[in-house]
């Protein structure tokens, strides 16, 4: 919202002293953001009201003249100009060279140089509104059209600014800081807390003097909990003819575009008083008015031309036959104000927020009418916008007469009175107040305090009364914040300490991070909640089953994670652009229909798991596998869970046929691994690379309370060492040889495995290392070779023979 | 003789102290202790003295033998010591080998950084799952109920649960707050703790918005607490991202869920304060909203706003990570794109 100081000074009289600086930081600290401040004068910098002695023709241009122009200099500047409506004695807006102007009214600002046109000098330009950004106080007719200033004061080379009386410190407020705040939605209500800041007088408005012996113009309220006040006043001998200059310039600065003189009134009390009005033409509306929801099948075309179907959710205002306005959002183009209106009703009502919301937002409507009346405004401030309109109306057109005037008021704006202690507000504070401080900080808000020993009585304002502020707690922070929340200085809270604070479940989730990032190499990605369709096809997760959006980012990603391995295709896919091998995870929830109650019993969510997910990309899908079951034999060590075991139980849809484990905790499959199959290869995209995926169920990691293994002496004599390559047949597994051996030695290794040219079909070399000891002394000759002889034997017994 | 064998083993000591190479040493073994070296040779002369010279001689001789035997060998370790390990040349200007090149998620980094500050404060951390109930997410936290938030256009609702009310009506948690709620209704109070997820927006994206992004959330719950005392709250969070003390402000600010409510601002670390581009000339930067729960709020919690109260604060993880590494995208953050991860490591 834009706020016009001058505007302001004509509620309060702001100090001299006071800088816009200081008002911007104090009204940001204590009430409402000040995005920026800007003086409308700026942009006109360099622009001088001029006076054209003589015009000839451009030798060169037909289009072009060539203009004597007085800018109160010495000598009178030559300045080729194009203007359509030139003439002789004309004064018009120069812009002299070092002044900024908008190009044919369109991009960013450019510096006017003295510089040659076709031919001829020119030391300037004579400027159309559009170029200086004034179109809007100045419409042309056509693009050609230069601004001319025949009805303004001043002398040749005056300041134009000053000419047009432009000059201003425009406040711009931040919208979303202001949406509690209805009473700061025009400028009485911002000098209001300028008044209660700096503690200076705010001035009353005039009252509004009720007509007697006025004929009732008929109004019906059929819906009183959405149109909680009425008013409708007549006004003969009014003219939609143009608003004197200061209404018009006033308008302009706050952002809105003066129209006409009916028009420009109703919105001059709306940013006045924060009230919306509205005007309508008489003669266009038939017998009465009446508030009501629309009927079926009626529609409504607005000032800006949308034509509605209008819903029986929509408060309109009617007249004897039909809708003439979106009631609160916007008027009907047929009985608004039109260029011929001679005789207007004044409309200036109070309506339902929440339902008038809804309305605007069906027909996606946004007008500065709308923006207020859905913050909720108090009845009560119909009274001031009367007069406001009342006083403008008597200045705008002194011949005009109030004819019939109605106010229908159903409802009106309770104010709560409030009982705080004041101890409480004290210790709350952290400061001691006595009740008469309370009352002297809260009265120029318009709070009124009674004090009745420790316990105040704080009335609400009718302004302040419409949910903004009805509990002791919003009371401190109107204490607190006129005070200002920079006087208050920092109390180190005091603390009890009881006990420390042990969370093994959230320790072990950033073990897991940490242990994955740090030790294992692998990058940790993030990845959104809803997963597109394509990846959850590759991994054989069947949409049907995944808990979805109602509005989702995209139609193709509907559908919440159920498992984090669609995510790891869909990242494997994406950096195999760029890498050709990588390790990637991440932690994160995934979602299933089901039955959870985290708080209450009545609170039913779906099941939410926390899961663990990785992908190794690179070309050996054998070692891929190994590298990423050696992640998870060393995990539970290194954050601290219970251990972990291997097993196929279930085969996940995305894993190859022969390459994947189940995770078990206990006999339980908790997670899965393995290569991913050529057909999830295929849908993912990937085509040169071998993929292996991982996820596991956080949740089911119990955590250790501490470490759980255990030191193993060393030992005390020389150990043997010795290496194996023996020939067994395909289907011998490596936990068979280990089975086999381990009672034999202290420690059994794996080295590698071998197929090639001499091993036969279906048989493999597998090499490896054994240690053994004695506790007892140094083995001997004898000892060892028995020792060998034992583990070549039970080779044997496997089915293999010892190569070497 | 004596003096031929004297001249000889200071020649040879000589010789043995100077060589450069342990071929210059094999050189001078040979030519004085070889079979047709020096020594030798005078030895060979040994027969043609009588018995008593020929023994005083012979022990001189092995003395000399022994001498020269010792310096030579310990020129050759003198000289083994000074080598190198590395055969040819070495280039001093090749790259290290990196030791790992997996990492933690900048995100991920910030919060464990912030959890650590807040840890030794005695807080908890505590998680909340992902979706929550409009009960939770709204109506618990004195949100009006025809606050906007709540809208489709806003709020990721779920499928199903659309059009049903409080408890019934599922969501992508829209900020982290409704935990706060869980947490009090669990543990009761007082209470400290930090809450720290991924919340979920309904908006159009662009490189400063997104629909799922970071939050980092902290409340202290405590009898009679000053919203005077929140500060600690913010001085904690800032100090622990930009490494020094901050000057903050707290001025007005309004958010459903606290009374009174603050925006937080820190004073602009590029131009301390005296106005730039990236505070927009006003010298603060607006870093967290924060507040005193609102006593509707403490109710939902099961506790007596009479006798609690405490502080909010919530602070946006993504912007701090943007501002601490001049990230320009937000969008990186979601992107799983490891040429932008991996610079974090």
């Amino acid at each position: 919202m834009k706020v016009s100081l001058n505007w302001i000074k004509e509620y309060v009289s702001l100090p001299e002293a006071l800088s816009t600086e200081q008002l911007s930081y104090d009204l940001t600290m204590r009430t409402v953001e000040v995005e920026g401040t800007a003086n409308p004068a700026d942009t006109l910098s360099g622009c001088v009201l001029g006076l054209i002695t003589r015009i000839s023709a451009h030798p060169q241009a037909d289009m072009l003249k060539v203009c004597t122009v007085d800018v109160g200099r010495e000598t009178p500047s030559t300045i080729v100009c194009g203007g359509s409506n030139i003439y002789e004695g004309m004064r018009c807006a120069v812009a002299l060279p070092g002044a900024k102007v908008r190009w044919h009214g369109e991009g960013e600002p450019v510096l006017i140089k003295a510089t040659k046109l076709r031919g001829i000098k020119s030391e300037g330009m004579i400027c159309a509104a559009a170029e200086l950004e004034l179109d809007e106080l100045f419409p042309a007719e056509d693009e050609h059209e230069v601004i001319d200033l025949a009805d303004f004061e001043g002398q040749p080379g005056d300041a134009l600014a000053q000419v047009l009386e432009l000059s201003d410190i425009i406040l711009e407020i931040d919208n979303k800081s202001l949406t509690n705040r209805p009473d700061l939605w025009g400028h009485y209500g911002i000098a209001r807390e300028l008044a209660a800041i700096y503690g200076l007088e705010l001035k009353p408005l005039p009252p509004f003097e009720r007509p007697e012996e006025l004929p009732e113009y008929p109004v019906t309220i059929e819906n009183p909990q959405r149109c909680r006040r009425y008013v409708g006043i007549i006004y003969e001998g009014v003219a939609s003819v143009p608003s004197p200059w200061w209404l018009q310039t006033a308008l302009w600065k706050t952002g809105v575009r003066p129209i006409n003189a009916l028009v420009d009134l109703t919105n001059y009390v709306m940013l006045a008083v924060g009230q919306p009005t509205h005007g309508f033409d008489k003669e266009n509306v038939r017998e009465e008015i009446i508030i009501r929801n629309a009927k079926p099948g009626e529609t409504l075309t607005l000032l800006d031309g949308h034509q509605l179907e209008l819903s029986g959710e929509d408060l309109m205002i009617c007249d004897a036959t039909e809708p003439i306005a979106l009631g609160g959002i916007m008027g009907g183009a047929k009985d608004s104000i039109l260029p011929t209106t001679s005789t207007m009703i004044l409309e200036i009502a109070n309506f339902e927020p929440i339902k008038l919301r809804r309305s605007a937002n069906r027909y996606q409507v946004r007008t500065e009418s709308a923006n207020r009346n859905e913050k909720g405004l108090d009845t009560q401030r119909i009274d001031q916008a009367m007069a406001v309109a009342n006083n403008l109306i008597k200045e705008l057109f002194p011949g005009a007469r109030m004819s019939a005037f109605s106010d229908v008021y159903p409802v009106k704006t309770v104010c709560p009175v409030i009982p705080v202690k004041l101890n409480w507000l004290n210790i709350r504070l952290g400061r001691k107040l006595t009740s008469d401080k309370v009352a002297r900080l809260l009265r120029p808000l318009g709070f009124e305090v009674i004090s009745e020993g420790g316990a105040l009585r704080v009335s609400v304002p009718s302004w302040r009364a419409t949910g903004d502020v009805n509990l002791p707690d919003d009371v401190l922070e109107e204490v607190a914040r006129i005070i200002g929340y920079d006087s208050f200085d920092f109390i180190p809270p005091t603390v009890k300490l009881t006990a420390a604070v042990r969370q093994p479940g959230a320790q072990m989730e950033r073990r897991l991070r940490e242990y994955f990032a740090a030790r294992c190499d692998m990058q940790e990605v993030f990845t959104y909640p809803w997963v597109d369709k394509r990846y959850l096809e590759a991994a054989g997760i069947d949409p049907e089953g995944c808990l979805s959006l109602s509005a989702p980012p995209s139609p193709d990603t509907a559908s919440l994670r159920s498992s984090l391995i669609p995510a790891m295709l869909a990242v494997a896919a994406l950096n195999l652009r760029y890498f050709e091998s990588f390790r990637v995870f991440e932690m994160a929830q995934v979602f299933a229909p089901g039955e959870s109650h985290p708080s209450d019993e009545n609170e039913t969510l779906p099941l939410q798991k926390r899961q663990l997910a990785a992908a190794f990309v690179g070309q050996d899908a054998g070692l891929l596998f190994r590298e990423m079951k050696g992640v998870l034999e060393d995990l539970p060590r290194a954050v601290m869970s219970e251990s972990l075991g291997f097993a196929q139980q279930e085969k996940p849809a995305w894993a190859d046929p022969k390459a994947w484990l189940n995770i078990l905790s206990g006999d339980e499959a908790i997670g899965s691994f393995g290569v991913i199959s050529l057909r999830t290869s295929r849908l993912t995209g990937i085509k040169r690379a071998t993929v292996v995926v991982m996820a596991l169920d956080v949740d089911a990691l119990v955590p250790l309370p501490s470490r759980s293994n255990v030191y193993q002496r060393l030992p005390l004599f020389p150990v043997v060492e010795q290496d194996f390559s023996i020939l067994v047949d395909e289907k011998t597994a490596w936990q068979d040889i280990c089975t086999a051996l381990e009672k034999s030695v202290d420690s059994i290794v794996f080295i590698e495995e071998y197929r090639g040219k001499q091993i036969p079909q279906g048989k493999k070399s597998v090499m490896f290392r054994v240690h053994f000891g004695s506790d007892r002394g140094t083995l001997t000759a004898e000892q060892i070779d028995e020792k060998m002889n034992s583990i070549i034997k039970k080779i044997n017994k496997l089915g293999g023979e010892v190569r070497n | 003789m004596r003096e031929r064998l004297e001249t000889m083993k200071i020649a040879a000591l000589e010789a043995a102290r100077n060589a450069g190479t342990a071929e210059e040493l094999q050189q001078i073994r040979h030519q004085y202790l070889g079979r047709k070296g020096e020594l030798t040779l005078i030895l060979k002369e040994l027969g043609k003295l009588e018995a008593e010279k020929r023994r005083q001689i012979g022990m001189l001789s092995n003395e000399v033998k022994n001498a020269i035997s010792q310096a030579i060998t310990d020129r050759e370790e003198a000289l083994a010591d000074e080598g190198s390990a590395i055969q040819g040349e070495l280039d001093l200007t090749l790259p290290g080998i990196p030791p790992v090149s997996g990492a933690l998620h900048p995100i991920t980094q910030m919060c464990y950084d912030l959890n650590d500050a807040f840890l030794s404060l005695g807080f908890e951390v505590y998680a909340e799952d992902d979706i929550t109930s409009e009960q939770y997410a709204f109506d618990h936290l004195n949100f009006p109920p025809e606050h906007p938030a709540r809208d489709t256009m806003d709020t990721y609702w779920l499928k199903g649960s659309e059009d049903k009310k409080g408890s019934e009506r599922l969501c992508l948690r829209p900020h982290l707050t409704g935990g706060s709620v869980r947490y009090l209704k669990k543990h009761g109070a007082p209470a400290r703790f930090v809450y720290p997820g991924r919340v979920y927006r309904n908006e159009a994206t662009d490189a400063r918005h997104e629909r799922a992004f970071f939050q980092y959330e902290a409340l202290i719950v405590e009898k009679d607490f000053s919203f005077a005392s929140g500060q600690l709250l913010v001085g904690t969070i800032l100090e622990k991202v930009f490494g020094r003390p901050t000057d903050t402000r707290m001025r007005a600010g309004f958010f459903p869920f606290v009374e009174p409510g603050f925006e937080i601002d820190m004073k602009c670390l590029v131009c301390g304060g005296s106005g730039c581009k990236v505070c927009k000339n006003v010298g603060w930067i607006e870093v967290m909203p924060g507040g005193t729960p609102h006593p509707n709020v403490l109710k939902a919690a099961g506790l007596d706003p009479e006798i609690w109260s405490g502080f909010y604060i919530n602070i946006g993880l993504d912007r701090l990570v943007m501002m601490r590494y001049g990230v320009d995208d937000v969008r990186l953050f979601h992107s799983a794109d490891l040429r932008f991860l991996r610079q974090f490591r």
